[in-house]
């Protein structure tokens, strides 16, 4: 018996070939003449096997590409798609929403130096005080050109400088430049509805390629803080929907659903962001969420046919991943019980 | 650079120079990822895990030593990551529908990849996921990535015999919920979930 109980704790290690050739066949030996062990040995190698179906999964490009940024190594194969900065005035489209505070000043890389924000009663960036310099506009965007005059000649805190270029436009004049990306970190306050705030929690969660460590996060936070309430912006939503449109990780996709479920009013907007997830997205989890969302706004009476098509459509469908078809066969039987 | 061993590799880096990190994450990532994966079941986190454990690599470099393999340094750090993940109670996932979450899209396999063999792979993650973090970490790190007992002790940070008794734990709860008949099968996992 206690010879049994010993050998079934090294069936991993036949099943690892890591015994020693004696002990291996002293093993074998025994599984021979002990019916007992024969069927737990069995049992463990069938386990063994079984275990084998799972796919070896191939890490997304993504992570690469944001972990040699992150350390500042250009990626060198050719054959990655090279990344293209986006025309400045998108971002600037984008950027001039969010927030423009007067006052303050911007730094370049001096954490520990001023900026004078006057009070616009919106929002505001907190910075480690310091000892005042010219006062400068501050805004979130993505470029900027600043006469060194204005710039502090003490740079403190080793800031974190990264692509940077040299050029000297014109050789016959004194002039030269040196650009870099250099990464501040901001404090923005505001109210939840407020429009800056609004837009700045939006851009967070629809640039997906800007954002570390995760932009689910985001997702999160919103479901936290914009509880079901009224006065929420609708542009909130909007943005979910566009996530849900756009993202490429079904974990962020799902979210982005799952926060969209709580908000207080639904646009026609919100609406076929989920009948289209429901109907195109890949990943058959985020249909089912998307079936739920629909599900959910037909019981709060904010359904339209177009909904209700989908869900039809999508409980009839053969080639239908089963989950789906049965949620969605479900969430019908409550709208028309 | 794809000459040079780990060692080597991690010597340039040790010095400075960060140009074999390139190389190391080709080297290690798909590991690192396969195993993040199936420990946390989600594939998002799974990602996070692989760029956090090779920013700590490159930036906590010195504290590799060369005397255990870079695999086995790789994995400690990645264990505990993905200990940390399951510590935040957020991060737990109960639900049935999060293995189909969690699962890439069907694109992402190959045509010839069958019903069955789906089905299978749901079995088995949903199984894995009945075991406890330390029998999980220990039978994938034995099963998929073939670490001997000492490199698993040296990563889970316990014994050898420790070890063992984990894998062999684990190994008898995956042969109750794979080798049963698939509705018994899943009758258990069911009852343990």
């Amino acid at each position: 018996m206690a010879e049994c109980s010993a050998m079934k704790e090294s069936f991993p290690l036949l099943l690892t070939e890591s015994l020693d050739a004696q002990t291996r066949e002293a093993s074998h030996l025994h599984i021979e003449n002990c019916a007992k062990c024969a069927d737990e040995w069995n049992g463990m190698k069938e386990a063994w096997r079984l275990m084998g179906e799972l796919p070896e999964l191939e890490p997304p490009a993504r992570i690469k590409q944001r972990f040699l940024a992150e350390i500042g190594v250009a990626e060198q194969k050719t054959n990655v798609v090279p990344f293209h900065r986006r025309p400045a005035f998108k971002w600037l489209s984008q950027a001039a929403a969010v927030v423009i505070l007067a006052g303050g000043s911007y730094f370049v890389g001096h954490r520990s130096q001023p900026i004078h924000v006057q009070p616009t009663g919106v929002a505001s960036v907190e910075r480690i005080p310091a000892a005042p310099i010219q006062p400068a506009a501050f805004s979130i965007a993505e470029t900027r050109t600043i006469d060194a005059a204005n710039i502090n000649p003490n740079i403190e805190g080793r800031p974190d400088i990264q692509n940077v270029q040299f050029s000297d436009v014109d050789p016959n004049d004194d002039q030269i430049q040196l650009a870099f990306d250099v990464t501040q970190h901001v404090t923005v306050t505001g109210a939840r509805n407020d429009k800056s705030m609004v837009r700045l929690m939006a851009y967070v969660m629809e640039n997906e390629d800007r954002m570390s460590p995760t932009r689910s996060r985001a997702i999160d936070w919103v479901r936290q803080t914009y509880t079901p309430d009224k006065s929420t912006s609708p542009e909130i939503a909007q943005a979910l929907a566009k996530v849900l449109r756009n993202d490429t990780h079904e974990g962020v996709r799902i979210k982005a659903v799952d926060a969209l479920k709580t908000m207080p009013t639904t646009s026609g907007d919100t609406r076929e962001a989920l009948i289209a997830a429901l109907k195109n997205d890949p990943n058959p989890a985020v249909r089912i969420k998307a079936v739920d969302a629909l599900a959910k706004l037909a019981a709060s009476g904010q359904l339209d046919s177009a909904a209700v098509d989908m869900l039809r459509q999508k409980a009839m469908q053969d080639d239908e991943n089963v989950y789906v078809r049965t949620r969605a066969a479900e969430a019908l039987g409550k709208i028309h019980p | 650079m794809n000459h040079l061993n780990d060692q080597e590799l991690m010597r340039i880096v040790q010095g400075g120079d960060l140009s074999p990190a390139s190389e190391i994450y080709d080297r290690y990532s798909g590991r690192i990822y396969n195993f993040a994966f199936r420990f946390l079941k989600n594939a998002e986190a799974a990602e996070d895990a692989v760029q956090e454990v090779f920013v700590k690599m490159i930036r906590h470099a010195n504290q590799f030593h060369g005397d255990a393999k870079l695999s086995t340094w790789l994995f400690s750090i990645t264990a505990n990551w993905c200990r940390d993940y399951l510590r935040k109670a957020d991060n737990k996932v109960k639900e049935t529908e999060e293995v189909l979450i969690s699962l890439p899209a069907p694109a992402e396999y190959g045509p010839d990849r069958t019903l069955e063999q789906r089905e299978n792979e749901v079995r088995v993650q949903r199984a894995l996921q009945a075991l406890t973090p330390e029998q999980r970490e220990a039978i994938l790190l034995s099963r998929y990535q073939g670490l001997s007992y000492a490199e698993i002790a040296q990563i889970a940070g316990c014994s050898e015999g420790a070890v063992k008794t984990r894998v062999f734990r684990a190994m008898e709860t995956l042969k109750k919920a794979l080798t049963a008949d698939t509705r018994g099968g899943d009758r258990w996992l069911n009852a343990v979930q």
